[in-house]
């Protein structure tokens, strides 16, 4: 390929200076790699902090082997204890849930930029929601056993705080993101604030609302489980009483449960969510 | 057709044949026995109310459905036979330019490259010289050439649709077809764009079927007029002799008073 550089077209004038950019040293360059160097290094540290320890494992996995093996035959003896308390399970999720809902919706229109009628209040709110939010449920229930007692109603205050913050966050970004075309047009009929949301933005975020609540309503029982290992009532609490007698056999029982009640509400959800979009 | 002077760089030779297409949907007809041809270096526009077909015309003219009956040829091949890499005598232009918006324009043009480069290539994103001077080529075809860099989505959308059009070049296709590419753009972009359609049929010898919604860009810029309604094919005029008889043929009698 010989040509004199007045005879390139403008298109290889073009290419030439493209690759002479990629060639050679340059800072766009040096940045990457920067960049590559430190996500290299934040791994090794996360390995290290992590504590991975491989031959750990391998000791470990035949003993979990063992216990599987001995927790056959599960011990059914005491199944109708276990749905009492998965039932606990379920109402704790279900009620923490619905306050956390109905308590999101309001907080949702004051954190969405585009439809709140306070704007001031719109950093406080978002702040407000990122740090119950960004608190477990988990953390939020020790809490509340601390303070209102042992037993489900910790677990259902607990699930409530989280999941306010996490759910009013995730309807606010939705509405934020929602085509705001049939608002104008609501709000220049002369309609009022709250009568356009309730006309024109509630029948398009409404089918959201609810299939994001029942994913929620999901996903706490399934966190609700582990509630009860920090005595905020439910089948977490059978759970750890069996873990620390090394009852396998009753663990067996409780796990095979909790799948089971888990799968089902994932269907009944999954059906209902389908039904509602 | 059109014997315009130019000098085509292969023979004039026929690009496209439809002949007979038929495709129905649940036993009804959404074309039926349509057949015309374009020539290269031809810029055929489509005409046509809502519902007539044409986005079914377009899905058999692209291969991506297999008429039930009656076939279209392009290059003489049978494109409903033909599976991936043959594919790419057909170049497709959308209403809404379908560029990977995150994509620079060049990597966008270079798409048009996939159908002739190894998969790898595609997949790293690594073409050879020639494949990246044959993109610029086509930027600076369409007049982009020093927008190559720069994100897709921070084009306008004329120049969106003037990158699409790069890709489809860039493909090398025997066929153009466009459709609806301007039913997004301003009336200057537009223009630009069926200008640019136009010359690119007559510089490359690519034909180029595109369908409108306004009649006088039809009669502006193509060279044949085909109609479509109700499915079947009632118009094939030079554009000149689209006239209003031609318009209240397919459009209603109501529809067409007073637009010539």
């Amino acid at each position: 390929m010989t040509r004199a550089a007045a005879t390139a077209s403008p298109a290889e004038r073009t290419l030439d200076q493209m690759d002479a950019m990629r060639r050679g040293f340059s800072l766009r360059r040096m940045r990457l790699w920067l960049f590559c160097a430190l996500i290299l290094a934040f791994y090794a540290v996360s390995w290290n902090l992590a504590g991975i320890d491989l031959s750990k494992l391998a000791t470990g996995l035949p003993k979990l082997g063992r216990w599987i093996a001995s927790a056959w035959p599960p011990d059914l003896t005491e199944l109708p204890l276990f749905a009492l308390r998965t039932a606990e399970t379920v109402a704790m999720a279900a009620l923490g849930t619905t306050f956390a809902t109905l308590l999101a919706i309001p907080m949702a229109i004051l954190a969405s930029r585009n439809i709140t009628p306070w704007p001031a209040l719109y950093y406080p709110v978002r702040w407000f929601l990122n740090a119950l939010r960004g608190i477990d449920s988990f953390v939020f229930a020790l809490l509340f056993v601390a303070a209102v007692g042992l037993g489900p109603f910790a677990g259902v205050l607990g699930i409530a705080l989280h999941t306010w913050g996490s759910m009013a966050k995730f309807f606010a970004d939705h509405m934020e993101n929602v085509h705001l075309g049939p608002f104008d047009a609501v709000r220049t009929t002369g309609a009022g604030r709250f009568t356009t949301i309730a006309y024109a933005l509630v029948p398009d975020v409404l089918p959201v609302m609810l299939s994001t609540t029942l994913f929620w309503w999901e996903f706490n029982v399934r966190a609700s489980t582990v509630l009860g290992v920090v005595g905020a009532g439910g089948i977490g609490q059978e759970l750890k009483n069996s873990m620390d007698l090394l009852d396998f056999p009753r663990l067996f029982t409780i796990i095979a449960m909790i799948l089971v009640v888990v799968m089902a509400l994932d269907q009944l959800s999954g059906w209902l969510r389908k039904k509602l979009v | 057709m059109n014997q315009q002077p130019h000098i085509p760089p292969a023979p004039l030779a026929v690009r496209m044949t439809a002949s007979g297409v038929t495709k129905r949907f649940d036993g009804r007809a959404a074309i039926e026995d349509v057949s015309f041809s374009v020539d290269a270096g031809e810029f055929v526009a489509v005409l046509g109310p809502s519902g007539a077909g044409k986005t079914t015309l377009f899905r058999c003219l692209t291969g991506l459905l297999a008429p039930d009956a009656g076939a279209v040829r392009i290059g003489g091949v049978d494109i409903a036979a033909v599976k991936g890499r043959a594919r790419r005598r057909v170049a497709v232009v959308f209403q809404q330019f379908n560029l990977v918006s995150r994509l620079t324009a060049l990597d966008n043009v270079l798409a048009g490259r996939l159908g002739h480069v190894p998969a790898w290539r595609g997949l790293l994103r690594r073409f050879s010289r020639a494949d990246r001077l044959l993109a610029l080529e086509c930027l600076d075809r369409v007049g982009l050439l020093d927008k190559a860099l720069q994100r897709a989505d921070t084009l306008s959308g004329g120049q969106q649709q003037r990158c699409a059009i790069a890709r489809a070049l860039a493909q090398r296709p025997d066929l153009i077809v466009a459709d609806e590419p301007v039913a997004s753009l301003d009336p200057a972009a537009s223009a630009g764009v069926l200008e640019l359609l136009r010359g690119i049929a007559r510089s490359e010898g690519v034909g180029i079927v595109c369908s409108l919604h306004q009649v006088p860009y039809a009669r502006a810029y193509a060279d044949r007029i085909v109609g479509l309604s109700h499915g079947r094919l009632v118009t094939d005029v030079p554009a000149a002799r689209f006239d209003e008889a031609a318009f209240a043929a397919l459009y209603g009698a109501e529809a067409g008073a007073g637009k010539f």
